[in-house]
């Protein structure tokens, strides 16, 4: 019976140890083809070529839109996930499934659809209106950084509502009997709470405007030294065969990503999440 | 007789398909009231409603007799203090303390810091106001938590669990706390439990409260002592609750036991309820159980009887024996009355009780 028991107990402890070998195997799999691909990019370009195109005018260009067109829609995204996850969070609301939902859609739809949704909403429906006010979205900057807005508000969303689900709703009670205003809560109790979730946020959101892609190009077009973001960059010179300054755009992009999530993590001391 | 503090009519809360009804009562200048009853019964829900943090459905709430009802919390300003403390972690003690008074201003008067200066003392956290909260202790969290209610003079001090979430020991610090606070501050203090002891050990009044109703409220010797109803009588874990039925002989009431000869009383008339059913429950306190040594064998006579002690169980302060005889009776007594007594497990002992100890209840 001692035996038997054993036996089942050396039998679990087996298997456990090949489940945690499995997860090993996997991970550093994983992890290696990361280095892997990063590595490959940046031995396969050619640095003396890299140099050159970093003082190129379309790549200064591309570099100057990308940054101004990603910041204005970061702060476009902020100015609408804040509230809209904070409602989330915190209010019963009719249809909370429905609008959840509707909120996903930017992330499971292809780039290319949503940007086809929007090319159909500024042009055909809203053209002939928004240009009468002197608005032009379409094959135009603006029309870049609403993309750009479109395709990342709902990661915003998401990781900002994730922080405002993590605070405990006594913490404001608290704050309301202490003296503090429905505002002033949200002020002083909420948003230093929520802190390290809304930077998250933010930061993931930039990153997700800068590569963005698909939708710009539907949106914005494909225009050399107009609606070039860095992205656009790749493509155009991609599909033109130079794919030395291809590279070397592709090296810079993934110099910003690195350096900015490194730089979170950095900066709120904890692992960057979705 | 002190004036009413605070008046609570006919409120009614509804959240979901959970509702508060009919909830009344009144607090004194300087009562310690405790709201008892099961998890789930409403209890928080209420304490919430009272701080302005839930909008009432309907009746009334007034402090010093004007209506509140309406007032939203930061214009009530009552104290509140969580089980869970609840502490701001992006603050350090001091400004988690001196948090009320910043709601208004950023600059703090000398008379605030030097009442800041007094609780922290009172609270024995004066050598913490730098820490933040992650680096203290549960006993030392609900200190700055109640610390942090209190800064601004509150007229009525609302406790949700204060000590559920703390050990043994340090519950009795807090508890000494809090008699400390209600004898100082002179305030009320309304402090929501699960707990029946701390009930019994803090409060001045109690409300038992079940499915979003008040069952019973009063003194709580009143209502720990002489619970209305078996219901209540049970969840107050009352030690000796015997079913039987009241028999009238002579024009006196008598207790008799359902499956057994005992019999108790003749019983006080005004301690039956006017309209009794045939069925009723009998609830003997264990410690107004008397044990004595049976000397030979006689009859069982009313209000006392026979029977074996069958389990002791020692506790550090005082002795719980669980005698059979007619069913089972528990008895407490002190160390000297049971090392006087000079019994053990397995002794004939003969049990009564005074007539004046029996509780007649409703099933």
């Amino acid at each position: 019976m001692a035996l038997e028991q054993n036996n089942r107990t050396t039998f679990k402890n087996n298997s456990r140890s090949l489940l945690i070998g499995c997860f090993w195997l996997l991970f550093v799999f994983l992890i290696l083809f990361i280095l892997l691909l990063i590595g490959g990019l940046l031995n396969y370009a050619n640095w003396e070529t890299v140099k050159t195109v970093l003082r190129q005018k379309e790549f200064h260009f591309a570099l100057t839109f990308t940054l101004w067109t990603s910041v204005l829609a970061t702060g476009l995204s902020a100015l609408f996930a804040l509230p809209t996850a904070y409602v989330l969070s915190r209010y019963k609301i009719p249809g909370k499934a429905f609008v959840d939902t509707l909120l996903d859609i930017p992330i499971v739809l292809p780039p290319l659809v949503s940007g086809i949704a929007l090319l159909i909403l500024f042009g055909p429906v809203l053209g002939d209106f928004l240009t009468a006010m002197g608005l032009d979205i379409v094959f135009s900057s603006s029309g870049v950084v609403i993309a750009q807005w479109f395709i990342a508000t709902p990661y915003a969303v998401r990781i900002m509502k994730q922080a405002f689900d993590g605070i405990d709703p006594r913490m404001e009670n608290i704050a309301r009997t202490l003296g503090y205003t429905p505002g002033n809560v949200f002020g002083k109790v909420t948003l230093p709470l929520a802190k390290n979730g809304i930077i998250n946020g933010l930061i993931m959101t930039w990153t997700r405007t800068i590569g963005e892609f698909g939708a710009t190009a539907m949106l914005a077009g494909i225009t050399r030294m107009k609606t070039e973001t860095l992205s656009v960059a790749i493509f155009l010179n991609m599909s033109m065969g130079d794919l030395k300054f291809a590279i070397s755009t592709a090296i810079v992009m993934l110099l910003v990503a690195l350096v900015s999530l490194v730089g979170l993590k950095l900066f709120l001391k904890q692992e960057v999440r979705f | 007789m002190k004036p009413v503090l605070f008046a609570v009519q006919d409120l009614h809360v509804q959240e979901g398909n959970f509702q508060l009804r009919d909830i009344c009562f009144t607090l004194e200048e300087s009562q310690y009231l405790v709201i008892l009853g099961p998890t789930g019964c409403g209890k928080s829900m209420l304490l919430e409603t009272l701080a302005g943090l839930r909008y009432p459905k309907g009746g009334g709430i007034f402090l010093r007799g004007k209506e509140i009802t309406s007032l939203a919390p930061e214009a009530r300003r009552f104290g509140f203090a969580y089980q869970d403390s609840l502490l701001f972690p992006f603050l350090n003690v001091k400004d988690n303390i001196l948090f009320a008074a910043r709601s208004h201003k950023n600059r703090l008067e000398s008379s605030i810091k030097k009442r800041a200066d007094e609780l922290t003392e009172a609270m024995r956290i004066t050598h913490l106001l730098d820490r933040y909260p992650q680096f203290l202790s549960g006993g030392e969290k609900q200190r700055v938590s109640l610390a942090r209610a209190l800064l601004s003079k509150p007229p009525l001090l609302l406790l949700d669990e204060p000590l559920s979430s703390l050990d043994q020991q340090i519950r009795s610090s807090i508890k000494e706390l809090l008699r400390t606070i209600h004898n100082k501050e002179e305030l009320g203090i309304i402090h929501v439990t699960h707990d029946f002891n701390e009930a019994l050990q803090l409060g001045t009044h109690l409300l038992v409260m079940d499915q979003g109703r008040i069952l019973q409220q009063g003194k709580v010797e009143d209502v720990f002592f002489r619970p209305s109803s078996k219901y209540l009588a049970d969840f107050f874990m009352g030690e000796n609750i015997l079913q039987g039925r009241i028999e009238w002989r002579d024009g006196q009431a008598w207790f008799r036991q359902a499956d057994s000869l005992a019999e108790f009383g003749p019983l006080k008339k005004k301690k039956i309820p006017d309209k009794y059913p045939d069925e009723v429950a009998l609830l003997i306190h264990a410690g107004d159980l008397s044990l004595s040594k049976a000397n030979g064998y006689e009859e069982s006579k009313a209000n006392s009887w026979y029977g074996l002690i069958e389990r002791v169980v020692n506790f550090s302060t005082h002795l719980e024996v669980v005698c059979s005889g007619n069913g089972k009776y528990k008895a407490v007594l002190s160390n000297n009355e049971w090392k006087e007594l000079n019994l053990q497990n397995g002794s004939r002992v003969k049990i009564s009780v005074d007539v004046d100890d029996l509780h007649i209840l409703p099933n």
